[in-house]
């Protein structure tokens, strides 16, 4: 099937993951397909609004806030990363009585749709000024301009990132900060890639240290002037030498 | 002069939200119970509308506003109303959970003891309350082909190959024939509205 034939069953979450990983990588790249997604979304915007009204149960409010306020709680005591092994072995535990969210994966799985979401152009063009901006890091004697920042998203982890590219005395840097990251093991690093078309380019290597936090800057200087990026990912490399992604992208987002 | 107000209530409504989720993202509490007490109805209808199971209403409704609450869903008001949002996530959400449901083999298809549905409530969502007679009469329009259709797509979140085969249709043609229902629907919906949301 041609990847333009899966947009269908992309919306509604009827991929593979490694069916998904592929079209969403290609979709990066092709127009068509994103104006088509977006398109779904905009014509079946209405049909939740023809819904007949059910009431819902007594003391659904109760449970559902108690629940959703609980989560909150935890995950803050929790205060690490918690790995998606050990989600996994959570989701193998008996039920409790109440409806309790039952598959840590699923949460994963509905973060495809914010994915979806950001591939739809959620990208933030900064011109400066912005409190946002005010968080990277301060470069010394220097006015740097952020060109553009995204967030990147991935379905099967919980680490965020977010990437500007900054303009700094006629350099182009690039800049990446990324939290709730895996523990690496030996030799593996986090590689950044900006890929143009579906070519790859390495873009900065880290480490996530004890709290799951890594960050990156790096010099475009290297890269192909004229390179019209197309995407910005991170994957988990066996080491600090890959020339092409062979780990997972974990992380992702059209520029 | 009716027109006018609408648009000028929808700003109004979609104001409150934003306040109500940027309140919320800095972790008050009463801004998420706000919005839970706006969309709790819809929400909760629109679910059982997906998957004719009650009792997975309330898992859904929990599993959206864990996502909210935890910023695991981010809304962007560049993007669009928040009300599209909120629903957007429950119905990907929904697929998600019934889908792993039906994985485990526990059938959903049958029809469990439904609630009673409501006549002629009065909803406390504005938007859903001026809408949904004009998108009812607008998916009635449609030809019993082009309801089916979206049925599949939308309300059942089937697939491609699904949706060919109910329909009898080739699977190459199923993408244009929703496009075209869809298109259809969203003409009748912005007749319906004098075409002034849409524009």
């Amino acid at each position: 099937m041609r990847e333009c034939e899966k947009v269908l069953d992309y919306f509604n979450h009827e991929l593979t993951e490694k069916e998904r990983e592929e079209f969403e990588r290609h979709l990066a790249s092709c127009d068509e397909c994103r104006e088509e997604i977006e398109e779904l979304q905009l014509l079946t915007e209405d049909l939740p609004f023809s819904t007949e009204p059910v009431d819902p149960p007594e003391g659904m409010k109760d449970r559902v806030l108690g629940a959703v306020f609980a989560e909150k709680e935890s995950d803050s005591q929790e205060n690490n990363v918690v790995s998606f092994e050990e989600r996994r072995k959570e989701e193998t535990e008996p039920k409790e009585p109440q409806p309790k969210r039952n598959n840590q994966r699923w949460v994963m799985r509905g973060l495809a749709a914010a994915l979806t979401l950001s591939l739809l152009g959620n990208i933030l063009v900064l011109t400066g000024g912005d409190e946002e901006v005010a968080n990277e890091p301060p470069a010394v004697d220097s006015t740097d301009i952020v060109n553009q920042r995204v967030q990147l998203q991935g379905e099967a982890t919980d680490a965020s990132a977010i990437a500007a590219m900054i303009r700094q005395n006629d350099k182009n840097l690039l800049t990446l900060q990324a939290e709730q990251l895996d523990q690496l093991q030996g030799d593996e690093v986090y590689q950044v890639w900006l890929l143009e078309g579906d070519k790859p380019y390495r873009a900065g290597t880290f480490v996530a240290n004890e709290n799951g936090e890594g960050a990156v800057a790096y010099s475009m200087d290297d890269l192909p002037a004229d390179a019209d990026w197309d995407a910005v990912a991170i994957s988990k490399e066996p080491d600090a030498t890959s020339e092409t992604p062979q780990g997972d992208v974990i992380l992702s987002s059209s520029l | 002069m009716m027109a006018l107000a609408t648009v000028e209530k929808g700003c109004v409504m979609s104001n409150r939200d934003l306040e109500h989720y940027q309140k919320m993202i800095d972790g008050d509490k009463e801004s998420l119970e706000a919005i839970y007490d706006k969309y709790e109805k819809l929400l909760y209808s629109f679910v059982i509308k997906l998957s004719s199971d009650p009792s997975l209403a309330e898992e859904v409704l929990q599993e959206v506003f864990i996502k909210l609450w935890t910023h695991k869903a981010k809304y962007d008001e560049t993007k669009g109303k928040f009300s599209s949002w909120i629903v957007t996530i429950t119905r990907y959400t929904a697929i998600d959970i019934i889908r792993a449901k039906k994985n485990e083999s526990v059938s959903l298809e049958e029809e469990t003891d439904m609630p009673e549905q409501q006549g002629d409530s009065v909803e406390d969502l504005v938007e859903w309350k001026e809408k949904s007679s004009e998108v009812r009469k607008a998916i009635d329009q449609l030809s019993d082909d082009q309801q089916k259709i979206v049925h599949l797509f939308y309300f059942q979140g089937c697939s491609q190959s699904k949706i060919a085969e109910e329909c009898d249709l080739p699977l190459g043609t199923v993408k244009g024939r929703l496009r075209l229902a869809l298109k259809h629907l969203k003409k009748h919906i912005s007749t319906a509205e004098g075409g002034i949301r849409d524009a």
